[in-house]
């Protein structure tokens, strides 16, 4: 069956009255999560996890991938009316989001940041259906001593892009990695550290550590805040931009979709670094560089693009490779597991119905999105008009319920409860969660990997740098190397805190 | 053109309706400066990687060329006692100033415990009862929420969810002894 047969058949799939069902459930919670702030795509997907089990596994994970890039829309809502990034990625867009709304131009800040998204989402899931086949079937070619060349290069590159402190990320992929060891051993079947507990057999629970690390420990940093919300309402009949603002956007919206499109290949906080890269470049190459921090649509349209352009790469490397580059692509991974799909080079060709359903719906996805997103966004406005405190209540109450469903244990309580004070002390000190996380996820199939390939090379370790893994490694490396060379170029850690600061 | 409209408070009070409160106080502010909360941390970080090594080491290591099931963990753990050991000696000798870190802001403590508290009920009086006195507690502690309001608000929050996730989703929850 050709590509293009394997892609009718997925929209047979996401057209179903099912399929268009959960991707619009999907989209609307992605969209709501994105605009509360504490709430974002990881904690919103892990909420409704448990939604998904009684579900086809390619209907669960369209409706898991709403929330993910659903969340990345509804993030610009708050930025730009609220001056509160509703997700992390939306942090620039607040600078001149928000100005551009007090100067009365919120609607077509909202108009450009919607338009800007679904390009950038389009476009992303366009690679998407390109690059990961290709790639998929190279990796199959390729055994597991590459597998652990690639693994320990995402590790080495969520340790260096880091925004914080580098030893502190370094620290926290190790910490992931030995809690990763937890449970019994993939090869011989030895416990390690379980302590005779039947519960911590299979590891931690990856929802419990994500709700616990994300969810809850932002919902505790964010007890502490009592900042005042002004939020501006726009009318629907502003929304439409002056000729002027496309003129000023068109390219920017070109720029973000590239940007976002290469950063999303990068580990860890891609989709929020390609925002700031976005926006330093889109600064850079303005005539008018002075307007940027007063309202200027290009700062607004470059960046929101960026973001929704990552979604759809974060997806080539979990789906083509069963690597995760970002927490919310990590938590689908754990998804689809649950659900008894593997993802990695022979999804597409055991369960391509999967893949191609997912990419199919990613294109009506964008465009429920952008149809959802500018008649309510009123609605979701007034979404921060809940006093954040009974939002509290309600989402302790559902993550509770949710961790609890994937095993029905108390222990997982246990380790959400525990792993969300944690995470809250060790934020407060300046480490990150993303890469604590992702190595979690990775640690398994690192160290089955690296033993494998021992295993078969008779305990030679020259395998690792064996021809495949050599030029593997070599132009990932350079590729990494190239890109980091113009984040630096265009000076985007200097951005990160500067136009942080001023967010 | 778009109007400023609706001005709302962290804590969800409409600001014209109510002035802004003051931020809740932290029971222990200032209790622990930035320089000694992070040596603190990073010495926690070397005792677990200690703890680690030694029940790694109690599993089989394999070789070097054949690593059995404590290798992985046993290299890992070391390499976290190494870095923590860098972290807490880059803090000692970092010149920066030691800013006091709040760690003891009331509603935090108190959804805190709240939490805690869970695992404990969640299976002995049921699900929903715990999570329903969950709420409640919070209601009345972090939302200000008079008892008499937070009480028929937490059951019918419980009655929904019961609907949602028991009914509908399928979830099976403990009921304790009901």
């Amino acid at each position: 069956m050709t590509g293009f047969e394997q892609l009718v058949r997925g929209f047979s799939v996401a057209l179903s009255w099912k399929g268009l069902l959960y991707c619009f459930i999907g989209c609307l919670w992605g969209t709501v999560v994105g605009v509360l702030p504490g709430l974002g795509p990881l904690a919103g997907m892990t909420l409704l996890l448990p939604l998904t089990f009684g579900l086809d596994p390619t209907i669960g994970i369209i409706m898991l991938t709403g929330i993910f890039y659903g969340a990345m829309y509804g993030g610009s809502t708050t930025s730009i009316l609220v001056r509160i990034p509703g997700e992390a990625a939306s942090v620039v867009t607040c600078i001149d989001g928000y100005e551009m709304a007090r100067q009365g131009r919120a609607g077509p800040a909202l108009m450009i940041s919607a338009v800007g998204s679904f390009i950038g989402g389009t476009v992303s899931v366009l690679g998407l259906m390109f690059i990961a086949p290709p790639l998929a079937k190279l990796m199959i070619a390729i055994g597991p001593s590459v597998e652990v060349v690639l693994m320990l290069l995402a590790l080495f590159v969520i340790s260096i892009v880091s925004a914080g402190s580098r030893i502190k990320t370094a620290t926290m992929v190790v910490l992931g990695l030995l809690l990763g060891t937890i449970g019994l051993d993939n090869l011989t079947g030895a416990p390690r550290f379980t302590f005779g507990s039947p519960e911590l057999s299979g590891g931690l629970s990856f929802a419990a550590l994500a709700i616990g690390l994300f969810g809850l420990s932002e919902i505790l940093l964010n007890l502490e805040k009592t900042e005042t919300i002004k939020a501006i309402q726009p009318k629907l009949r502003d929304l439409i931009p002056r000729w002027n603002d496309v003129r000023d956007s068109a390219p920017a919206i070109g720029r973000g979709s590239v940007i976002g499109f290469i950063f999303g290949i990068i580990p860890g906080v891609s989709h929020v670094v390609s925002t700031f890269v976005s926006y330093a470049v889109e600064k850079r190459l303005s005539k008018h560089p002075e307007q940027f921090g007063k309202g200027a649509i290009a700062g607004v349209a470059g960046p929101e693009t960026a973001n929704n352009a990552v979604t759809g790469t974060a997806m080539i490397p979990l789906l083509a490779l069963g690597i995760p580059s970002i927490p919310a692509t990590a938590l689908l991974l754990s998804a689809l597991t649950i659900h008894g799909v593997q993802p990695g080079p022979l999804l597409l060709t055991d369960r391509p119905d999967v893949f191609w359903g997912l990419v199919a719906s990613m294109y009506i996805g964008n465009v429920i999105l952008l149809t959802l997103n500018l008649p309510l966004v009123g609605i979701f406005v007034n979404l921060l008009r809940i006093p954040y405190q009974w939002l509290v209540v309600a989402i302790l109450v559902i993550s509770i319920i949710g961790v609890y469903s994937v095993n029905s244990s108390v222990i997982d309580i246990w380790i959400m409860v525990v792993s969300g004070g944690v995470g809250y002390l060790l934020r407060k000190l300046g480490y990150e969660m993303a890469p604590l996380l992702l190595a979690l996820v990775l640690g398994d199939r690192l160290e089955s990997s690296f033993r494998l390939a021992l295993t078969m090379s008779g305990g030679n370790y020259a395998t690792f740098l064996d021809s495949a893994s050599v030029v593997v490694l070599g132009s990932a490396l350079g590729l990494l190397l190239l890109i980091q060379g113009l984040a630096w170029m265009f000076g985007y850690r200097k951005s990160i805190t500067d136009e942080a600061e001023r967010a | 053109m778009a109007d400023p409209a609706s001005v709302t408070d962290r804590t969800g009070a409409p600001q014209d309706a109510v002035a802004p409160e003051p931020a809740p106080r932290p029971l222990l502010p200032g209790v622990i400066g930035s320089r000694s909360a992070g040596l603190l941390a990073a010495a926690t970080l070397v005792l677990i990687g200690g703890f680690f090594a030694w029940q790694a080491a109690l599993l089989d290591l394999g070789q070097i060329g054949l690593p059995g099931p404590g290798f992985f963990p046993l290299a890992l753990a070391v390499l976290l006692v190494v870095f923590a050991a860098v972290i807490a000696i880059e803090g000692w000798l970092s010149s920066s100033k030691d800013e006091p870190l709040e760690f003891g802001h009331v509603q935090v403590l108190i959804s805190f415990a709240a939490l805690l508290v869970v695992p404990f009920l969640f299976e002995l009086v049921g699900a929903y009862i715990t999570l329903g006195l969950m709420s409640a507690v919070l209601l009345v502690f972090i939302a200000r929420v008079s008892v008499l309001l937070a009480i028929p608000c937490s059951a019918i929050g419980m009655a929904a969810c019961w609907y949602l996730f028991g009914e509908l989703l399928g979830v099976r929850l403990p009921m304790g002894p009901f």
